[in-house]
C-alpha cells in the first residue's frame, strides 16, 4: 500500500499541483477552457470528500452528490432568500451541511456496506426529489438564481473567481492531505480494514466515523457552493445520478485512498467528454468501458502508476502474482 | 370507493410484482456472489426493448419473441459475468470495487441500448389484451393479472429450484460460504454463472410484460435498479423472498401514496419511509437470517 511506503510522504507534491493550478489562467486563453479548469477543481473538492470517507475509511455514501446540492442551494437560498452576504452564506451553508450530515450519519453510521450505500442513495434520492418538487422552496427544475460575486462593488471576473475556486480546492487538499498523514488518517485506515480491530486498538469507531461522514459533507458542501458561484445558478441536476457516476469513476480513475487519485481523476473525468464527443454516439459506451478497463487493469488507478514511480517495476510486480494465484488454487 | 381502492390495489401490485422481481434477482446474485448487481434494471430495460424489435419491427409470433428476449437478456448476463464478475474476482476485488464495475456494465449496456434503439420512448406491444376485464367492482386487464401471476410463478419456481433441488442445495451452499462450497465439489464458479443468468431472465420476462404498461425507453432500466435495491433492501438482501416481498411492499405503498395522498411526493416519500425502516431494522424488514450469519 502507499500508505506505507518507506519515504515519508512530503508537502511538495502539493504544492507542485497547487502552483500548477495557479499557472493554468495565464496558459489558458478560453473562457470555455477556463470553465473547464474550474470544474476540475470542483469535481476534486467533492471526490476529496468522498475519497476520505470511502476510499480511507471505507464507509460508502452514495449520497455525496445529495450534500454537494445542499451546499450549492443553501449558499444561493441563503443570499437570495435570506439576503445574506456571500461570506455568511458560505459559513451558514456548511453548517447546514454539517447539521444534515450529523442527523443523517448518526442512525445510518450503524449500516454496513451495501446497506450503508443503498440507505445514502435514498437519502440522494429524497434530496432530488425535493428539490425537483417543491417548487416554491426551490425553485423547482428552473433552481435559482444568484448574483455574481463581487468586491468592492466590482464584480469579479472569470480569472478573480477561478482563484477562489482554487483557494477553496486548496484549503480542502491540504486538510485532506494533512488528515491522511496524521494519526487521524490512519485511525481512518484501521477502520476501512478491520473495524473490531481498530476498536481494540483504541479507536473509538462510531465517533471517528461519524466526524469522517460531516467533514466529507461540508467538503461536498465547499464543492457545491464553488459550483453555485462558477454557474451563478442551482438547479436539481446537482444531484442526478450523473454526478454520482462522475465521482465514483473519478475516485475509481484517480486511485481509491490515495493522496492525489481524486484529482487526477477529475481531470481525466471532465476533460474525457470533451475528447469522446469526437466519437459521437459511441461515448457513453466508450466511457463505461473506460471505468471497467481502470478497475481491471489499473485497481489502484493512475496514482499507482505515478506514486510507484516506475512502471517497469509495477508491471513486473503484478505478473508474478496473477501466474502464482493460479498455481495455489 | 371500493373501485378506487381495488384500482390502486392492482396497480400496486403490477408495480410491486416488478419490483419484487427485480429485488429477487438481486437477491439471488447477491447470494451466490456478494454482489449487488447496478445492471439488473438495464435486463428489465433489454426485455422491454427487445419485445419491442422481435413484435413490432419483425413481427415475430410471441412464443417466438419470447424465446429469443430470454436468449438475449441470458447472453448479456454471460457477458456481464465473463466480462466483469469473474475478472474482477480473479483480480481480488472488494465486492463494492464489483459492484462500481456493474456499474459500468449498466453505462456500457446503455449506451449500446442507445446505438440500437434511440432515445425515443417506444409502444411496447403486448402479448396479451389491454382491453378491460370486470370482475364486479374490479376493474382490470389480461396483462395487469399475467404480471402478477408471472410473481407468483417465479417465487414457487424460485423455491422450487432452491430448496427442492440437488442443484439449489449447491446454490445455497455457495451463499453460505463459497469456498467450503468448492472443497466440497461444487463448482462455484458456474453458481454464480448461472445465478446471473436466471435473474437475468426474471428480470427480461419483467421488461416484456411490464413494458406495454409503462412504455419502453432506454433509460427505464436506471429507476428499475433503484426500487429494485430498495425492494431487496426493504425485505432482505439475504433472502429473494423477503425482497420479492419488499418489492410489493414498495409497489402497493406508491399506489396508496399516489392515490391517496400525493401523487407529486409519492417518490420521496418511500424513500423516507425505506431509510426509516433501515434505521429501526438495519437488515430489513425480514433481515434476521442476513444478520445470524455475519
Amino acid at each position: 500500500m502507499t500508505a506505507n511506503s518507506p519515504p515519508r510522504p512530503t508537502l511538495a507534491p502539493v504544492i507542485f499541483i497547487l502552483v500548477l493550478g495557479a499557472l493554468l489562467p495565464f496558459l489558458l486563453q478560453s473562457g470555455f477552457h477556463m470553465r473547464l479548469a474550474m470544474l476540475i477543481w470542483i469535481y476534486a473538492i467533492l471526490s476529496m470528500g468522498f475519497n476520505l470517507l470511502y476510499g480511507y475509511t471505507g464507509q460508502i455514501s452514495l449520497g455525496q452528490p445529495a450534500f454537494y446540492a445542499i451546499g450549492a442551494y443553501g449558499f444561493a437560498m441563503l443570499q437570495v432568500k435570506l439576503g445574506w452576504g456571500p461570506v455568511p452564506s458560505f459559513i451558514g451553508t456548511l453548517v447546514v451541511c454539517a447539521v444534515v450530515a450529523v442527523l443523517i450519519g448518526l442512525p445510518l453510521l450503524r449500516l454496513r456496506t451495501h446497506y450503508l450505500a443503498m440507505a445514502t442513495l435514498a437519502f440522494m434520492l429524497i434530496q432530488h426529489g425535493i428539490a425537483n418538487r417543491w417548487i416554491g422552496f426551490t425553485g423547482g427544475q428552473s433552481g435559482i438564481a444568484i448574483v455574481p460575486l463581487q468586491w468592492g462593488g466590482e464584480t469579479i471576473g472569470r480569472t478573480g473567481l477561478y482563484f477562489v475556486v482554487l483557494g477553496m480546492a486548496a484549503a480542502v487538499l491540504l486538510l485532506h492531505d494533512f488528515l491522511v498523514r496524521s494519526h487521524v488518517g490512519r485511525a481512518m485506515q484501521a477502520i476501512r480494514d478491520d473495524e473490531t480491530a481498530a476498536a481494540a486498538l483504541g479507536v473509538h469507531v462510531v465517533k471517528y466515523k461519524l466526524r469522517i461522514l460531516v467533514l466529507s459533507a461540508v467538503i461536498a458542501g465547499v464543492a457545491g457552493v464553488c459550483f453555485t458561484l462558477t454557474s451563478l445558478r442551482v438547479d436539481p441536476s446537482l444531484s442526478e445520478f450523473h454526478v454520482l457516476v462522475s465521482m465514483l469513476t473519478i475516485v475509481v480513475v484517480g486511485g481509491l485512498g490515495t493522496r492525489f487519485g481524486p484529482i487526477l481523476g477529475s481531470v481525466v473525468v471532465v476533460l474525457l467528454p470533451q475528447v469522446l464527443t469526437g466519437f459521437g454516439e459511441l461515448e457513453t459506451i466508450v466511457y463505461g468501458a473506460f471505468i471497467l478497463v481502470f478497475l481491471l487493469f489499473l485497481p489502484h488507478g493512475l496514482s499507482s502508476l505515478i506514486e510507484r514511480r516506475d512502471f517497469l517495476a509495477a508491471f513486473k510486480a503484478r505478473k508474478p502474482a496473477g501466474t502464482g494465484k493460479e498455481a495455489a488454487e | 370507493m371500493m373501485m378506487k381502492l381495488s384500482y390502486l390495489l392492482l396497480a400496486g401490485l403490477t408495480n410491486g410484482s416488478v419490483y419484487g422481481l427485480i429485488g429477487l434477482s438481486l437477491s439471488i446474485i447477491y447470494g451466490s456472489s456478494r454482489v449487488i448487481n447496478f445492471a439488473q434494471g438495464e435486463f428489465v430495460m433489454l426485455g422491454a426493448m427487445t419485445a419491442v424489435m422481435f413484435l413490432a419491427t419483425l413481427a415475430l409470433p410471441w412464443p417466438v419473441a419470447l424465446v429469443l428476449v430470454a436468449v438475449v437478456a441470458i447472453v448479456a448476463a454471460l457477458g456481464l459475468d465473463h466480462g466483469v464478475y469473474r475478472p474482477l474476482v480473479r483480480r481480488k476485488a472488494e465486492p463494492l470495487t464489483i459492484m462500481i464495475g456493474t456499474l459500468a456494465a449498466a453505462i456500457i449496456i446503455y449506451g449500446i441500448a442507445l446505438l440500437v434503439w434511440g432515445p425515443e420512448q417506444k409502444f411496447v406491444p403486448p402479448i396479451l389484451s389491454l382491453a378491460p376485464i370486470r370482475f364486479g367492482f374490479l376493474m382490470t386487464n389480461a396483462q395487469q393479472l399475467a404480471i402478477i401471476a408471472m410473481f407468483f410463478g417465479f417465487l414457487v419456481a424460485t423455491w422450487f429450484l432452491l430448496y427442492r433441488t440437488r442443484f439449489g442445495l449447491s446454490i445455497r451452499a455457495t451463499g453460505v460460504n463459497p469456498r467450503v462450497a468448492l472443497l466440497m465439489g461444487i463448482r462455484s464458479e458456474r453458481i454464480v454463472q448461472f445465478s446471473f443468468m436466471y435473474s437475468a431472465f426474471v428480470s427480461g420476462m419483467a421488461g416484456l410484460m411490464i413494458g406495454p404498461l409503462l412504455g419502453g425507453q432506454i433509460g427505464m432500466g436506471l429507476l428499475l435498479t433503484v426500487k429494485g435495491f430498495m425492494a431487496a433492501i426493504l425485505g432482505g438482501l439475504g433472502s429473494p423472498f423477503a425482497a420479492a416481498a419488499g418489492g410489493l411492499a414498495i409497489g402497493l405503498m406508491e399506489a396508496f401514496m399516489a392515490g391517496y395522498g400525493t401523487s407529486l411526493y409519492a417518490e420521496p416519500a418511500i424513500f423516507v419511509l425505506i431509510l426509516l425502516v433501515l434505521i429501526v431494522r438495519p437488515y430489513g424488514l425480514l433481515g434476521d437470517y442476513e444478520a445470524e450469519r455475519r
